[in-house]
């Protein structure tokens, strides 16, 4: 069991004759992942690592019965493609790309809440169901096959959590990179309920960093789930008003603190990490 | 991205929202030029990217020509939270019966469109949302719903505003909607939209702030000066410079190189510096995917950062491949040189092609890497941490 992918899934990429794209689908696939095609108007009827390219994703969804797509195209085509993977019937979109407008999220978002499908991202490192299926720029190196559910704003939290899971014997179940661009498409309470639905994972990670109010409005989420909850804030030290890198990662006044945040977290019953090393010793305590 | 006031007053022109008129002065003597034709009866408003200007001081009436030119000399000279005034706008004094507030913004939690209205005006909304709550009304509305006058009808009779002023608060809201949508903002807001003595209604102030990420779609807008632009008061030199390279940069006030990879272990990897009991001096970001080049700048802001003792090094491969990780730090090597003791610590997305390169180039001159001390995903993160504090502190 995993949540969202697993080796059972058929899998498209959106620009898979682009740089990024084609590089990526070689290592999705080396990964053993189900890509069943991709998807690059104008260039159907080619092919990329021997997988078939369709015009349109509703060829696609014809001919190969996909139910997942990833998107690998610059921010501005993401709208576009988003919205006609969802009405092709996708099940579930992984939008890779960062600098997403924020008003075409909110138009993937209405299109997936309408047609019952989950969106990823943007600037989401994708979602990894370790031994089964790899979505996205994920270095298969840091994951195993295991017990632990990982959920991350940040492609580098992601892989150093699975990192210290895999080197410490845990492993992972399904870890889910939320993306950090400002509006994304799934919450981290959206995300969490899967994980407690998954009765191979016996522990969640989550981790979110300053600004926005993604991690607080996963408080009341955690105090409903008796999956246990380890979460781990970045930002602690940085410096008020100033933007750390990711679109959304400021702290203005009391907003969006690591401080708050943290806060909230523990009194929903979440336990708290400091470094990747607590948790571990966390996981431990727990019995997991 | 936060627009002047001058700026948003621009886009409100243009969609049909009444604004008060005024001109730009760059100076003491075109400000006295631009109140002369309001008979010197002007308010003076210092152009900068910061809120609270008014408690600040930035914010001045006249009535006569002297005032202007002394009041216009003194805020020219004025820095508000950090922001030196280049521009004021000068606007003639209205006659104000009563004020009110108009905005519109995003509700992230929700994924909707939010206006909000209130008859307290001209006062810090969120102290009304805090201490008067029952004073500000609010209206959802999923992305590209449409809006009718009536919409706005129900807005304006919950702040008690009658006819005949109903209709014109109508079109307030349904202008203030459109060029919301239009133009991809996050925030749009009138405070305080005013009422004036002989009937009609203004936007007395104005704040916009637009998606960077969608000002593609809006090329109109840096024909009319309005690009992207650093909102977060003065940068320091080295700030300046990887801002021109590109580079998310801050200078912070410790002595340990933050060489992070991505924003997000750049910001979690500044907290374990601290937690070993070391200090950042910088925050970083490489982006996704850098380039060889890019990284190689990188490091060349820290190690001529004289503040720098020690670089932490970290790349965990994603989007951002290792081998063009390592050709980055082998470019920076070879042409530039490494003055600072490093710990680094590299894996994910083709590492072994990254390590066989630098293998290769330690080989060649093996004397360009004496200040490295190299680690692979065998050793945690955490310890790589507490090295560059050692480090740092003078530790062999």
């Amino acid at each position: 069991m995993a949540i969202l992918v697993d080796k059972d899934s058929k899998v498209i990429v959106q620009g898979i004759t682009g740089g990024a794209g084609s590089f990526h689908t070689k290592r999705m696939i080396e990964y053993g992942t189900n890509i069943v095609g991709g998807i690059s108007p104008g260039k159907g009827g080619q092919s990329v690592e021997g997988k078939p390219v369709f015009d349109t994703c509703a060829e696609a969804v014809e001919k190969t019965g996909a139910d997942t797509s990833v998107i690998f195209l610059s921010a501005k085509f993401v709208k576009e493609a988003a919205i006609e993977a969802i009405r092709a019937g996708i099940k579930f979109v992984v939008v890779v790309p960062e600098h997403i407008p924020i008003h075409d999220m909110l138009r993937i978002r209405k299109e997936a809440v309408k047609y019952g499908a989950r969106v990823l991202g943007g600037n989401t490192p994708g979602i990894m169901t370790p031994g089964e299926a790899n979505l996205g720029i994920m270095p298969d190196i840091a994951f195993t096959p295991g017990r632990v559910g990982t959920l991350s704003r940040s492609g580098s939290i992601t892989y150093y959590i699975a990192d210290t899971l895999t080197r410490t014997g845990y492993g992972e179940t399904t870890c889910v990179g939320l993306g950090g661009d400002p509006v994304l498409g799934s919450t981290f309470a959206e995300i969490l309920q899967l994980f407690e639905d998954d009765e191979k994972t016996k522990a969640v990670v989550m981790t979110g960093e300053i600004g926005g109010v993604y991690e607080e409005m996963a408080a009341e989420q955690i105090t409903m789930m008796s999956t246990p909850v380890i979460a781990m804030i970045g930002g602690v030290y940085a410096p008020p008003g100033k933007r750390m890198g990711h679109a959304g990662a400021i702290v203005e006044g009391t907003m969006g603190t690591a401080e708050s945040k943290l806060k909230v977290l523990g009194a929903a019953g979440a336990h708290i990490a400091k470094t990747f090393l607590d948790i571990p010793k966390i996981l431990s305590e727990l019995k997991v | 991205m936060r627009l002047y006031e001058y700026e948003a007053k621009e886009l409100f022109a243009e969609f049909s929202i009444p604004i008060p008129g005024g001109k730009v002065a760059h100076n003491p003597e075109e400000a006295v030029a631009a109140a002369e034709l309001y008979n010197y009866r002007v308010v003076l408003k210092s152009q900068v990217l910061t809120g609270g200007r008014g408690k600040a001081g930035g914010i001045k009436t006249a009535a006569s020509k002297d005032d202007v030119f002394e009041i216009s000399k003194e805020l020219f000279g004025k820095k508000i939270k950090g922001y030196s005034v280049e521009k004021l706008l000068i606007e003639p004094l209205l006659d104000i019966e009563s004020e009110y507030y108009l905005g519109m913004t995003i509700d992230r939690t929700k994924y909707e469109l939010v206006m909000i209205a209130s008859s307290e005006g001209g006062v810090d909304i969120e102290e009304v949302a805090a201490n008067n709550p029952e004073r500000i009304f609010r209206k959802e509305f999923e992305i590209d719903e449409p809006i009718f006058s009536f919409d706005g009808f129900a807005l304006a009779k919950k702040l008690g505003i009658v006819s005949p002023q109903l209709r014109e608060f109508s079109s307030f809201s349904t202008n203030l909607y459109r060029l919301f949508t239009h133009y991809d903002a996050k925030l749009v807001e009138i405070n305080p939209l005013v009422k004036l003595r002989n009937g009609g209604f203004m936007a007395a102030d104005a704040r916009i702030s637009l998606d960077d990420d969608a000002l593609f779609r809006h090329p109109d807008l840096a024909k009319r000066g309005i690009e992207k632009r650093h909102e977060e008061g003065e940068l320091t030199p080295r700030e300046k410079k990887a801002r021109e390279w590109g580079i998310p940069y801050l200078d912070l006030d410790g002595d340990i190189g933050m060489f992070p990879g991505g924003a997000g272990f750049g910001i979690m990897g500044n907290d374990f510096i601290h937690y070993y009991g070391g200090k950042p001096a910088n925050f970083m970001d490489s982006g996704g995917g850098p380039s060889p080049e890019r990284i190689a700048k990188m490091l060349i802001l820290l190690d001529e950062n004289p503040n720098v003792k020690a670089i932490f090094g970290a790349r965990f491969g994603g989007i951002s491949r290792c081998d063009d990780f390592a050709k980055g730090v082998i470019l920076f090597l070879k042409e530039h040189g490494l003055s600072k003791p490093m710990v680094l610590r590299m894996t994910g997305n083709m590492w072994q092609e990254g390590v066989r390169l630098f293998n290769e180039a330690k080989n060649e001159t093996p004397e360009l890497f004496r200040n490295i001390e190299f680690h692979g995903i065998e050793t945690p993160i955490e310890e790589i941490a507490k090295r560059a504090v050692e480090l740092a502190k003078g530790k062999k």
